[in-house]
């Protein structure tokens, strides 16, 4: 079967992709590692001489890398979980019920495939201190005594991309999460209510274990996301005040492209693709661990 | 699904014809990069009038005009610079020469043009003298301006307040225009829309401060020195008080707070009176100059030069600069807020008729920000320690210290 | 009968939580489209209102943003860029996928995880090395330089959802095709193709909406305006410094979002098939 020609014809197909791949993934991984090894600046770009560990030590000694690395893991701790248990929860009624249901996926749906720019920008709007939501807060429902301003401060600035990266994740959980359900088997609900569990007892016993491969792939996909955060906080806060509401990536591109510290920019990315190395291998052991 | 596939290859081949349509090349084409606004009466005198004009003139030359926000225009050229892909022309602020200079990407102009003399001699020779680093003439001299004080004129009187005129009544005014408005709204006596040297520095010199030794060599000293640290300290404690606001993100932007009667007062350039003409037409108000301290009234002087790349295709390039410098140009330009260079615009009716008197006084005394390579990443400093400062993480004078001596290195 | 009622309560508050979320989803995009249809000067009218007076209804911003030839050019830019991506990553991803898919061995498997490993690092990640390639490849500033990168980054995600596909289709039919004789070529695109192009498609959707909206690559390597796609194009316009025409922004937002929200509503089985094929198998 595998003669001559079909081993060449087995390569041709390969290649194409081969080539993208090696080129515009492989490549740019390897040299970002050697970047990262070097000092690279605006002004060095034709020379660029080994520095050994400079640009990691400058990194970890930076106490902006710290605080952006600290914003970057808490959006990643709170969107993620949020995100999925929204999704869930929506995903859980939407099985439950027989009417509508193509209806109310398509507009939970519409988040998602709004971009990032539109959405960014829709959020700021309603955000700005003197926007919709705080008129709202202040003098409809009179929970506030003032205005709260959402975009001026660490916390509130990241909490305003927080809630947009909920905002626009849990379409993406509902999809997923309903399919997963829907491959329950069925019997095993019937067992359960013959053991006599509660509908709770049933999410817990049954639901759950059903589609623990989706929560893991859930979990892996949206902590990528998580760290790869960008347009939000750049169009929302532009990571004001002073670089305190900036993320890992953020940060990067500014050093990279405005100051034009390559280096630092190189060796910053490498941290952070190795602690989300970690963080997958790292979930992907606890739910293996769950398995036995 | 072939009907999808169809589908795709008709959109393929509209798109692969339409595209080899504009690839049809023909004459020089020269990149021009500025940060006029995209909606702004400069932008639209640039794409409609001057440029079309320029065409007609030199119909081997075209133009392909790019608009940049401020602060991008100025880091797009910094990576431009390493990937190749300058432009041939920029409008770049008179604060960053010095950086682009040293990178060695802009041609001296006095060097290469035989004609130089001649093209100087038309333009201000205080305006040309903002493209001279270290004995070689880097670009043309395009606009100049300064900022001055804008007041709603409605405001103040329903305050009892006249206009400031030290820097003493300033602060009291801003503390008396300040509070709530009819509708319960917080309104705030002064806008400052960002905290970078642009905006501070005339409040620093203006109280008797510097930020630097005569010689440019020194910040230690100077940038911490309590005059400094003085001005530093009544700006921020009017912004904790909540009498001055306006850099940060969830703010009202400054146009349209000032149009509605948020912000009472402001420091502003010369293209502000289009702005609010087009926008608030209705919003009545007074300019008048920076309030005057120990250091006397002084702002800070702004402008822009025209710059050549040395990638650039120089002939056609230098056309286009003396165009953009010329009488014709600099007229067009005045018209929407750009205070000219050229001596036979400055005679212009235009310019007689438009009022630049209070910004021409504003220029006389301003200062021009350090003229230093690394002016920018000082500038990013000082943002960051102001801001510090204003949120009352930090006193001034240990900020200004830390600053000082981060600025020492920078100029090493 | 105890039970039926039972059950009946608890189909209502299903639909009752399901219509309150949805309307708590929507109320951004809403606001995006009534802000969109007030005129400039009504943006900081007090007390601020959810939606423009009816009076003051307005279509001047979609008037001004369909008068400027840019909005066109951006329009153009963005699809082109999009659609040959696509094209690109479904011809060169579905080879791919049927080589890794049919042809198992020690090597593709390799290459199969190495091209997964990959996916972990987030693509800005990698952008400050991208960008040093496209400036030695003489890629930046052009619109179809962006085709190379936006390929590279869907191939990794296009591969492994349609190499699933091939896998899944029946043994039978391949032997058959092998035992006529027909060589490798014409097995993928006789009969692998055909049978996979559901996957497809489904993966072409996820590949449009990545190359519609993408952001940072687009904003460091594009400068002419003329070679803007849309997002740039947006943001652009909400930049300029300290005066935002929200009602611009909005209207070119919104036409923005109707192509894209047009795909989605005739595509919606697709779009959720394949999503759901990715997250039950992974």
């Amino acid at each position: 079967m595998l003669n001559r020609t079909n081993r060449l014809q087995i390569l041709g197909l390969l290649m194409p992709g081969l080539t993208v791949f090696l080129m515009f993934t492989v490549y740019p991984i390897v040299r970002l590692f050697w970047m990262s090894l070097c000092d690279m600046s605006f002004s060095s770009m034709l020379s660029q001489p080994f520095a050994g560990l400079m640009n990691y030590r400058e990194v970890f000694a930076d106490r902006t890398f710290w605080t952006v690395f600290v914003n970057s893991i808490v959006y990643t701790l709170v969107t993620v979980p949020g995100q999925m248990v929204l999704g869930l929860f929506v995903a859980v009624l939407l099985n439950g019920i027989r009417h509508f249901s193509v209806t109310f996926r398509v507009i939970n749906y519409l988040p998602v495939i709004t971009s990032w720019v539109i959405a960014s920008l829709v959020f700021r709007y309603i955000f700005n201190t003197e926007g919709l939501l705080n008129y709202f807060l202040w003098k409809v429902l009179h929970v506030t005594g003032g205005n709260i301003r959402w975009l001026d401060t660490r916390w509130s600035g990241l909490a305003v991309a927080m809630i947009l990266g909920i905002w626009k994740g849990i379409g993406w959980n509902m999809v997923i999460f309903l399919a997963a359900l829907q491959q329950v088997p069925q019997d095993l609900y019937e067992a359960a209510d013959i053991d006599g569990c509660g509908s709770f007892g049933k999410f817990l016993h049954v639901t759950l274990p059903g589609i623990r491969g989706t929560i893991l792939f859930a979990l892996i996909e949206l902590t990528i996301g998580g760290f790869n955060v960008f347009t939000s906080i750049k169009m929302i806060t532009g990571g004001k005040p002073a670089h305190h509401t900036d993320t890992l990536l953020t940060w990067m591109y500014y050093k990279a492209f405005s100051t034009g510290r390559f280096g630092y920019a190189a060796a910053l990315s490498f941290v952070m693709a190795l602690t989300l190395g970690f963080m997958a291998v790292g979930q992907f052991r606890m739910m293996r661990l769950r398995d036995s | 699904m072939s009907r999808i596939w169809k589908r795709f290859a008709l959109i393929l081949a509209l798109v692969l014809v339409l595209t080899a349509g504009a690839g049809l090349a023909e004459p020089v084409t020269i990149n021009f990069w500025h940060h006029y606004s995209a909606q702004s009466a400069e932008n639209e005198t640039l794409m409609n009038v001057l440029i079309p004009a320029f065409e007609a003139e030199n119909p081997d030359i075209r133009i392909n005009a790019v608009s940049h926000e401020w602060a991008e225009l100025h880091d797009k050229i910094l990576v431009s610079a390493n990937s190749g892909a300058l432009p041939d022309v920029a409008r770049c602020d008179i604060a960053w020469l010095p950086e682009f200079q040293k990178m060695g990407i802009l041609v001296a102009l006095d060097e290469t043009m035989p004609d130089f003399e001649e093209v100087s001699e038309r333009l201000l020779p205080s305006a040309m003298s903002t493209s001279r680093i270290g004995g070689h003439v880097y670009a043309l001299a395009l606009n100049t301006n300064s900022k001055i004080v804008f007041y709603n004129t409605a405001m103040l009187e329903a305050a009892g307040v006249s206009v400031p005129a030290t820097l003493e009544e300033w602060a009291e005014t801003v503390r008396r225009l300040s509070g709530e408005n009819a509708n319960g709204q917080q309104i705030w006596g002064w806008n400052e829309p960002a905290l970078a040297g642009w905006n501070i520095c005339p409040f620093i010199w203006s109280f008797g401060g510097t930020l630097l030794s005569d010689d440019q060599t020194k910040a230690t000293g100077y940038l911490n020195s309590p005059e400094t640290v003085k001005a530093v300290e009544t700006f921020a404690k009017l912004v904790k008080d909540g009498c001055i606001t306006g850099f940060n993100s969830g703010d009202i932007p400054m146009t349209d707070g000032f149009g509605t009667g948020r912000y009472a007062m402001m420091l502003e350039g010369p293209w502000k009176s289009a702005e609010l003409a087009g926008a608030y037409p209705d919003v009545a108000y007074g300019t008048a100059l920076m309030p005057a301290g120990t250091g006397g009234s002084i702002s800070v002087l702004g402008g822009e030069d025209i710059a050549m790349f040395h990638t650039a295709n120089q002939a056609a390039a230098w056309k286009f600069m003396q165009f953009m410098t010329g009488e014709f140009a600099e007229t067009e330009m005045a018209r929407c807020g750009q205070i000219p260079v050229n001596r036979a615009a400055l005679e212009s009716d235009v310019v007689k008729d438009a009022d630049y008197a209070p910004f021409i006084a504003a220029i006389e005394t301003a200062k021009a920000r350090p003229t230093v390579a690394a002016w920018s990443e000082m500038d990013n400093g000082l943002q960051n320690a102001m801001t510090a400062i204003v949120s009352g993480e930090i006193s001034a004078q240990s900020a200004l210290d830390e600053l000082a001596s981060q600025w020492d290195e920078l100029l090493k | 009968m105890k039970n039926r009622n039972m059950s009946a309560v608890r189909n209502f508050i299903r639909y009752m939580l399901l219509a309150f979320g949805t309307i708590v989803f929507t109320l951004p995009m809403i606001y995006m489209i009534s802000t969109s249809l007030r005129p400039n000067g009504a943006l900081y009218e007090y007390p601020p209102r959810f939606f423009p007076r009816i009076e003051a209804l307005t279509l001047e911003n979609y008037d001004y943003i369909l008068s400027q030839s840019k909005f066109y050019l951006n329009f153009l830019n963005s699809a082109a860029v999009s659609v040959i991506t696509i094209v690109l990553a479904a011809a060169i991803g579905s080879a791919m996928a049927f080589v890794l898919g049919r042809f198992k061995s020690g090597a593709s498997s390799l290459l199969f995880g190495f091209i997964i490993i990959t996916m972990i690092i987030p693509g800005t990640t990698m952008i400050v090395p991208q960008f040093e390639l496209a400036t030695k490849l003489n890629l930046v500033n052009k619109l179809f330089g962006l085709i190379p990168f936006y390929v590279s980054w869907v191939i990794p995600f296009s591969t492994f959802m349609i190499k699933g596909f091939m896998e899944n289709i029946p043994n039978e039919i391949m032997e058959a095709s092998w035992i006529d004789g027909a060589d490798v070529l014409t097995v993928y695109a006789r009969i692998a193709l055909p049978l996979a192009s559901p996957a497809i498609a489904s993966v072409s959707i996820f590949n449009f909406l990545t190359a519609w909206e993408e952001y940072p690559w687009a904003n460091t390597v594009i400068n002419d305006n003329s070679r803007r796609t849309l997002p740039i194009a947006i943001a652009g316009f909400f930049g300029q410094h300290q005066f935002t025409q929200w009602g611009y922004v909005f209207a070119m937002s919104v036409l923005t979002l109707i192509p894209v929200v047009l795909i989605f509503v005739f595509c919606q089985k697709f779009f959720v098939e394949g999503l759901a094929a990715g997250g039950v198998k992974g």
